[in-house]
């Protein structure tokens, strides 16, 4: 199911609101990390180290996501175009 | 902020992905090459820095006085550490330099092999304990309830008192405890040596040796067979 889910991500999934999640995702782990440098309690320290970093990798997944979708849309053209059709002979 | 050089390379880095994000969020640009360069730079390498950096402040935090006491069932064993007139063991240890702000970690601290990590293993327990339970506990229905999970090992002790030097057996009860001392089979910090090292927590109890909590443990897994 998931993988079908994600498949359909690729298929129609809108590169520029995955981006807004993925770059909103990364300030909220941002914030945890930065959380715990200005306060060393338990609390800071492990949400830093567990919520925060494993809302900084989805942030990231969620960018290979985008890249894999563009790669998915691309349409690659030979770099060497193909040579023109030589004019037929009189 | 804990002012440390590496504190300031995280915070600098994080800064750098959050203007990175903040510019993307408000411009949107149009997804160039360049813009994903720069996404990845604010979205992986920034990000990854600060996570790798701030891992080692957080563990480095985890050794000192500030980071056990942030839990309120700890803060009369901070008080008593932190007291420059008590005569309890921690408090002693901890006017140290050697222990200093750290003298927490220096004393419960597993001193084998894989030591650190099983005392970071040991403190996910001590998280476990709070959430589930001490949470809820005021200091003084918290206090008795406290207890060392495992007797406290002689060895700990034995790191900076070796037994082997002439002041320390010029006592005669060292002398006499000198291969039960070794083998744990008599604690430091029992009753009748030198007490309880944060004696405020439990005035009525014993403190068991290994060599008792161990036989303690045989008899009763016998009873049961």
């Amino acid at each position: 199911m998931i993988k079908r889910k994600l498949e359909e991500l690729i298929d129609t999934g809108s590169r520029s609101r995955i981006l807004v999640y993925a770059c909103s995702l990364g300030l909220i782990g941002l914030a945890f990390m930065v959380w715990s440098l200005f306060d060393q309690g338990w609390i800071p320290v492990m949400m830093a180290m567990s919520v925060g970093q494993v809302i900084g990798t989805v942030s990231l997944a969620l960018f290979i996501l985008v890249i894999v979708i563009d790669l998915q849309r691309a349409t690659f053209r030979p770099s060497i175009p193909p040579e023109p059709p030589k004019p037929e002979d009189d | 902020m804990h002012a440390s050089p590496l504190s300031w390379i995280a915070f600098g880095s994080a800064l750098i992905a959050a203007a990175i994000l903040v510019h993307y969020l408000v411009r949107r640009p149009k997804l160039t090459a360049q813009v994903k360069v720069t996404l990845i730079m604010g979205l992986g390498v920034f990000p990854v820095l600060t996570a790798m950096v701030g891992n080692m402040e957080g563990l480095a935090a985890t050794e000192h006085h500030a980071f056990c006491g942030s839990c309120h069932t700890m803060d009369r064993h901070l008080e008593d550490a932190n007291d420059p007139d008590s005569i309890s063991l921690a408090a002693i240890h901890s006017r140290n330099n050697k222990f200093g702000d750290k003298s927490c970690y220096v004393c419960h601290k597993d001193y084998g092999m894989f030591g650190y990590a099983l005392t970071k293993l040991g403190g996910m327990g001590h998280v476990y304990m709070f959430l589930s339970e001490f949470a809820w506990y005021d200091m003084d229905e918290a206090l008795p309830k406290i207890h060392i999970a495992r007797p406290f090992k002689n060895e700990n002790c034995m790191q900076c008192h070796t037994t082997t030097g002439h002041l320390w057996n010029g006592v005669s009860d060292h002398r006499g405890l000198l291969d039960d001392l070794r083998a744990g089979e008599t604690s430091c910090v029992s009753a009748g040596c030198h007490g309880y090292a944060h004696p405020f927590s439990k005035p009525d109890e014993e403190t068991p040796s290994d060599a008792e909590v161990r036989s303690t443990e045989v008899t009763r897994s016998s009873e049961e067979t």
